[in-house]
């Protein structure tokens, strides 16, 4: 088996080095495609954990009645946290809600003063929630439910702006779904092509093989070799050029690079792409043993 | 008994390239098939490798059949038999060496094996000088010989041999048929399509005239004398 094996990879690299002017077109056509991929990504990366970090801040906040005692709001914040979808609940008393604001906004604190010892924020209860329940539709169901609870007054959780950060949110999730689909269609379309050209350039040496008595596996292994090499390599080369414009670009335009689990993604979408390539060209090029 | 032809007919859409063939071939037997273009001589070589199977009756060769064989099998039948080619087919790329090892490493021989079987039959057939050489390197005489060695590097048990003079001069192809019968005195069956079958010396071989898909009655050289 492991001469087979020999024998094959002996194959393949025959092939790519009989055409080797053609495979470079092609890593060079498979690099470039992928780079408007990567770029794609780091955009969405970026954008995606500007998102993210907005998300992170979304939660609801109860402001209570003034008629509230401490020991009731205490037990309304009890009653929240074993409610679902709530991480966490914060009970921010009257004093503490005035000295926050006093060391937030030391320039307004006279305000207070202004207003009378009569005057008190309110007492309120933050609430922190499960990333899965961050949307707009599931926070403002959970605000609802609280909103009716005896002693609350007013329910604040972002509903002006929330809707369109969860949709924006959704789209580039599935904006980047998209892409990567359609780029590993086209990008499986391209090696496809190459190894179709590939095959037609090769047929006599496939026929003969065939005729001499090789499996069909022994046939094909070089050129689905070919694709996953040309994926490969051809992602790699992607990643360094986007690599490459992104160092340049940092200063003028901060911004982060693709994190590893994303680099990995890449390199397995182009062997992927590859593959399903050389696939789609040997099913269309082998050819029949002509006599 | 290696080949078994019974009834067999192959049909090109509505053409009858062969039709009701019955034919049968024992080891080691050295048989000739002649006939003009066209007659159907190729494609009796196809349905004998099994790079086309007939459209009627049943193709039988060393225990292969032609209802039976599964995609997986032609390997090991094809690895049974030689092919020689008039055009030769030569892979240009390749050196001779290269070339004749070709059937042995897609056997999955060892490296070592294929050097030691390669360096012998290129010994036998005066061709070691030229194990480094490419095919377009060689004259006509010699990319034939390559073919044949090529096809008798696996030891098949049986050698095809379709116009394998058609491109040769007289001299050369007399060489190339002298190499086919030495081939065949060792014990490999040959079965050599041609359209001067007078190329082969009377008494060595079993006559077959194939005209428009048919065969004729087995016809002797005496009987080629007189066509």
């Amino acid at each position: 088996m492991i001469h087979f094996l020999k024998a094959s990879l002996h194959e393949g690299l025959l092939n790519i080095r009989e055409k080797l002017g053609s495979f470079l077109v092609t890593l060079l056509m498979v690099s470039l495609s992928f780079m408007v991929f990567d770029i794609f990504l780091v955009v969405s990366w970026n954008v995606g954990t500007v998102l993210s970090d907005e998300q992170e801040s979304v939660g609801i906040e109860l402001f209570l009645r003034e008629d509230i005692s401490e020991v009731e709001a205490v037990n309304l914040a009890d009653l929240i946290s074993v409610m679902e979808g709530v991480r966490s609940v914060y009970y921010v008393s009257s004093l503490e809600a005035e000295a926050v604001f006093r060391a937030d906004l030391p320039e307004q604190a006279d305000l207070l003063i202004l207003l009378g010892p009569q005057f008190h924020l309110p007492s309120s209860i933050q609430i922190s929630l499960h990333p899965d329940y961050r949307t707009s539709g599931k926070v403002s169901g959970l605000a609802r439910t609280v909103s009716g609870m005896d002693g609350v007054k007013d329910v604040v959780y972002g509903q002006e702006y929330l809707p369109g950060l969860t949709s924006a949110v959704d789209m580039m999730g599935k904006l980047v779904v998209l892409a990567g689909l359609v780029l590993a269609i086209s990008l499986s379309l391209i090696v496809a092509n190459t190894v179709r050209l590939a095959v037609a350039k090769r047929a006599l040496t496939v026929e003969i093989m065939s005729i001499v008595g090789a499996p069909g596996w022994f046939v094909r292994m070089p050129f689905l070799g070919e694709g996953l090499v040309t994926g490969i390599i051809g992602s790699a080369g992607s990643l360094l050029l986007t690599g490459v414009i992104s160092s340049i670009l940092s200063s003028s335009i901060p911004h982060d690079f693709l994190p590893g689990k994303w680099i990995l993604l890449v390199l397995l979408l182009g062997a992927s792409a590859g593959a399903a390539g050389s696939w789609i060209g040997m099913r269309s090029g082998i050819p029949k043993p002509r006599s | 008994m290696l080949i078994s032809f019974q009834n067999v007919s192959r049909f090109y859409n509505d053409w009858p390239a062969l039709e009701n063939i019955e034919l049968t071939v024992e080891p080691g037997e050295f048989l000739v098939i002649s006939g003009p273009s066209g007659a159907g001589k190729t494609t009796l070589f196809r349905l004998i490798w099994m790079g086309d199977l007939p459209t009627s009756g049943l193709v039988e060769v060393s225990g292969y059949r032609s209802d039976r064989i599964r995609k997986g099998d032609l390997s090991s039948l094809r690895r049974k038999l030689g092919i020689v080619f008039q055009d030769f087919r030569l892979l240009s790329e390749r050196t001779v060496f290269d070339n004749v090892a070709l059937p042995l490493q897609v056997a999955g021989y060892s490296p070592r094996a294929v050097r030691k079987r390669v360096f012998s039959l290129l010994a036998e057939m005066e061709l070691n000088h030229r194990r480094s050489s490419y095919p377009h390197e060689l004259s006509g005489g010699e990319q034939q010989r390559v073919a044949i060695a090529r096809a008798m590097v696996a030891h098949p048990v049986i050698l095809l041999a379709d116009e394998p003079t058609g491109n040769l001069d007289p001299d050369v192809s007399k060489h190339v048929i002298e190499l086919l019968l030495e081939i065949n005195r060792t014990g490999t069956a040959v079965i050599l399509a041609t359209h001067d079958p007078r190329q082969i010396p009377a008494g060595t071989a079993r006559y077959l005239y194939l005209d428009r898909g048919h065969l004729a009655n087995p016809v002797s050289w005496d009987g080629y004398n007189q066509l």
